[in-house]
């Protein structure tokens, strides 16, 4: 990056922050937390992008990781008395990480396709086990509880406002972000990025290959726990829906959507997403009582928003992030 | 602890019935992913749809075998025209597009199957309710048939691929795509066929199924992942290997449920997916590669 | 420069193509004819684009700029299924035998098309079979059992499966022991008698102007020289010049 370049792209990062800082403040409750869920879900999907965008894995198992940061979190709120924030973090990031570890162990000696599948039939395999372990996890209910405290408890607490919760989630996402955005641009990350071009011979070269993709996997997973724990403070529950594969597709059309390899990018698709679950949840309704056609009162948001997707893939695979960018450079 | 024969032999049964139906969804699958590099995510949704449009027939005309015969056609079909439309345009590019695209469609498609048919499960009547007794179990002749009619529809895939001049066609396009259209055969369109073979297979075995189990939208993502680990189990593109791997999964999750939870028995094929991966990833069924 | 006079009415006319691989440009503004039964060699070194030249031609890689016409019409972007259905028939470089096939599926291939009567297709089958006895003793065997030798002969029978009025033919000797090229060489004969125009792409010289009636020269993507084979020999230096090291 040229001198000019870093001015620029500085200038229109701390534009970017200032504006999400000051949202809250003037935004209806319902959009505040809107925009917080968004950052959530940025969070989550840009460390997929890691692997999708930097390593050339797709993974439709990023579920496992988020749900068992919510349950790791959970556990933290439900057994530690007073409960403690930062324990709940560090529980969620625990436990994705041990998931992690053992996802990463097994689906990195594959590639493309068979570590797309493999990966989702895992994070099924923790869907299935919290689903049936009721007396831990819950069950289909899940498990719920109170929100904990902002500070150090025993020393300085403050509770949660909607609009401090969204600083606090603003700031975890924003600094994810810088350390996702230097770890790419690492040595590291170039080797990822070079695995990405051509895996043989990365390996020719020397690099093992195996043990990079295992620590990629598992960085990824440990943000996608941090995205899980987030949620599940906002949320105040844990529940098996957020395991289930439908999250990990969601969190794939994120990226394709927003634009894969810009970390960016994929907040973008997640913002587009939810701003287009909003708008046509809300069309539907409105048309059928409008134009007096009940039948599409309960028409599925999912299907427009699939067919949209489908077309990103076919016609726009650099996602909106990337064609504005190819836009701007001409 | 007493080895409980009956139930084995039962479950046994049980699980050669399942087996053969999942290798009849899994077949499509393998065969879709050997000549075009899709990975089809939308296999699922063709088997509950296929099932759905068995309802749908079935009320109306009353005849089990019509149903199971037009919703293979319609969904065959409807295979085709998803083919043309979404992997048409992606053919050439990076397979991973093709999961991207047909996971789209399975979205629409089941999020289409809620709006129009509702989130309670339909049921379908079996054609008869003939049983025999086996041990003290009265084992319905259905399920027998079940798996006779998977595995003719199965011989006929291999007797048609084997000796057909399309089977040739589709065979020849599997190994080289490129000298195969150079030798004359319309390539796109051998592709759109065997799109439209592998969903009538899916919507068959979701009609021959769907009088076992309740028919609903989310029915089809159980099947499509064990069709999956089947897929990879048995080698990506491997028909002979999907077909066994399909027996032997099913056989292991049928015994597995004596003693765990029916929804836990696929804990038990992923173990199996697992232990593939570590030794044999190029599939259990499969020689080894020289 | 003299160039040859070529027929009125050529069965294929290359004019001026341009084609990329991705971003590198390969050929750049091919151009020649070939005439109906007509027997054209094709020289030039390593990657100066004679294989892009051949795909071009069948439509497995699409040009950018330029027309090609087959009898006249214009086919420029046709896709290959149409072509081999017109009457193109492509022997590439590497064989690319359907290897899990047996002979007489790979045969099969070419000869299962619609309007073709059975009793032309066993005629068919046994005029190739009669050019190599070989293929008639193995035709349940799987193709990627042959040897190298057989393999092209495979690959030559296929295409004449497709009762071509061309046949494009990338290298076929390279890598055969000489009794198999004198056998190709006939073969390359035997179409000619019959009528079936070929572009030989070719390394060997001695058998390029023995079977040719003329040569065409290339160099970094162009055709620069044309000559009646007759008129040249084996040491001639316009062929050192584009061939020589």
């Amino acid at each position: 990056m040229t001198k000019r370049h870093a001015k620029i792209y500085w200038t229109g990062f701390t534009v970017i922050i200032a504006l999400l800082v000051i949202a809250p403040l003037v935004l209806p409750e319902f959009w505040r937390r809107f925009l917080t869920e968004i950052l959530i879900w940025g969070l989550l999907a840009m460390s997929s992008d890691l692997l999708i965008g930097y390593t050339g894995m797709v993974s439709f198992g990023h579920s496992a990781f988020f749900g068992l940061g919510m349950y790791g979190a959970a556990a933290a709120i439900l057994m530690v008395k007073p409960p403690n924030l930062w324990l709940a973090i560090l529980y969620g990031l625990a436990a994705s990480a041990a998931v992690a570890m053992f996802v990463a162990y097994f689906s990195t000696r594959l590639r493309d396709i068979y570590f797309a599948i493999t990966t989702l039939i895992f994070s099924q395999i923790f869907y299935v086990i919290i689903f049936t372990w009721t007396e831990v996890t819950g069950g289909e209910n899940g498990l719920s509880f109170a929100r904990p405290a902002l500070g150090i408890p025993g020393v300085y607490t403050v509770p949660f406002t909607s609009t401090t919760l969204h600083w606090f989630v603003l700031a975890i996402v924003a600094i994810s972000y810088l350390v996702l955005r230097r770890v790419t641009q690492s040595p590291f990350g170039m080797v990822l990025q070079s695995i990405r071009e051509n895996e043989a011979r990365t390996r020719a070269i020397g690099y093992p290959v195996e043990r990079y993709k295992m620590v990629a996997v598992m960085l990824s997973g440990l943000f996608a726990g941090l995205a899980g724990v987030l949620y599940a403070i906002q949320n105040r529950f844990a529940a098996p829906d957020f395991v289930y594969f439908l999250i990990s597709g969601e969190v794939v059309i994120f990226n394709v959507m927003g634009g894969i390899g810009t970390l960016l990018g994929p907040i973008v698709g997640a913002g587009f997403f939810l701003g287009l679950r909003e708008g046509f949840s809300r069309l539907f309704p409105w048309i059928a009582t409008t134009f007096d056609m009940p039948y599409l009162a309960e028409f599925p948001y999912l299907i427009p928003v699939g067919i949209i997707f489908i077309l990103m893939v076919i016609f726009l695979p650099q996602g909106l992030l990337g064609f504005m960018k190819q836009r701007l450079n001409q | 602890m007493e080895i409980p024969w009956d139930i084995i032999l039962i479950q046994t049964v049980n699980g050669l019935v399942t087996g053969m139906i999942l290798a009849l969804v899994a077949s499509g699958l393998t065969l879709i992913f050997g000549i075009m590099d899709v990975v089809n995510f939308a296999h699922g949704e063709l088997f509950m749809l296929g099932a759905y449009m068995g309802v749908v027939v079935l009320t109306t005309t009353g005849n089990f075998w019509l149903a199971l015969v037009i919703a293979v056609l319609i969904v065959a079909l409807l295979g085709a025209a998803m083919q043309i439309t979404t992997l048409r345009p992606l053919l050439g590019r990076d397979p991973l597009n093709t999961i991207l695209a047909t996971f789209g469609l399975s979205l629409v498609l089941q999020n289409y199957a809620l709006w129009q048919f509702g989130p309670v499960a339909r049921k379908i009547q079996e054609p008869f309710t003939g049983q025999f007794t086996l041990f003290y179990l009265q084992y319905p002749w259905y399920r027998i048939v079940i798996a006779v009619l998977s595995a003719a529809i199965i011989t006929g895939l291999y007797l048609f691929l084997k000796y057909g001049r399309y089977g040739i066609w589709i065979r020849a396009t599997t190994q080289d795509r490129v000298m195969a259209q150079a030798m004359g055969i319309p390539v796109p369109w051998v592709h759109t066929a065997v799109f439209a073979i592998g969903a009538g297979m899916a919507a068959a075995s979701g009609v021959l199924f769907g009088p076992l189990v309740g028919v609903n939208h989310a029915m089809g993502l159980d099947w499509v992942l064990k069709a999956f680990i089947v897929v990879v189990v048995g080698g990506m593109g491997n028909l002979g290997g999907s077909i066994a791997a399909a027996i032997f999964i099913s056989l292991l999750e049928a015994y597995a449920s004596i003693w765990v939870s029916p929804s836990q028995a696929i804990i038990v094929s992923s173990i199996v997916l697992i232990l593939t991966l570590l030794f044999r990833p190029t599939g259990l069924f499969v020689p080894t590669p020289k | 420069m003299s160039a040859p006079q070529t027929s009125p009415q050529p069965l294929v006319s290359v004019e001026g193509i341009h084609t990329y691989y991705g971003k590198s440009h390969i050929l750049h503004g091919v151009s020649l004819d070939i005439g109906p039964g007509e027997v054209v060699g094709l020289i030039g070194r390593n990657g100066v684009g004679k294989s892009t030249t051949l795909k071009s031609i069948m439509g497995l890689v699409s040009p950018s700029e330029g027309k090609i016409t087959f009898q006249g019409q214009a086919i420029t972007h046709q896709p290959p299924h149409k072509l081999a259905r017109l009457g193109i028939g492509y022997v590439p470089e590497d064989r690319r035998i359907f290897k899990l096939l047996t002979v007489m599926e790979n045969l099969r291939t070419g000869l299962d098309r619609a309007g073709v009567e059975d009793a032309r297709k066993q005629a068919l089958l046994d005029k190739v079979f009669a050019f190599f006895p070989v293929l008639a003793e193995r035709r349940r065997q799987a193709g990627g059992t042959l040897s190298g030798g057989e393999q092209q002969m495979l690959a030559i029978a296929r295409a004449m499966m497709l009762e071509p009025r061309i046949i494009l033919l990338d290298e076929p000797t390279e890598g055969l022991m000489p009794r198999m090229v004198s056998q190709i060489k006939e073969i390359i004969g035997v179409l000619h008698r019959d009528g079936v125009a070929i572009l030989l792409v070719e390394q060997n010289v001695p058998l390029t102007l023995e079977a040719c009636q003329r040569i065409y020269f290339m160099e970094k993507g162009v055709v620069r020289h044309h000559a009646i084979a007759s008129k040249l020999s084996v040491n001639d230096p316009v062929i050192h010049q584009y061939l020589g090291v």
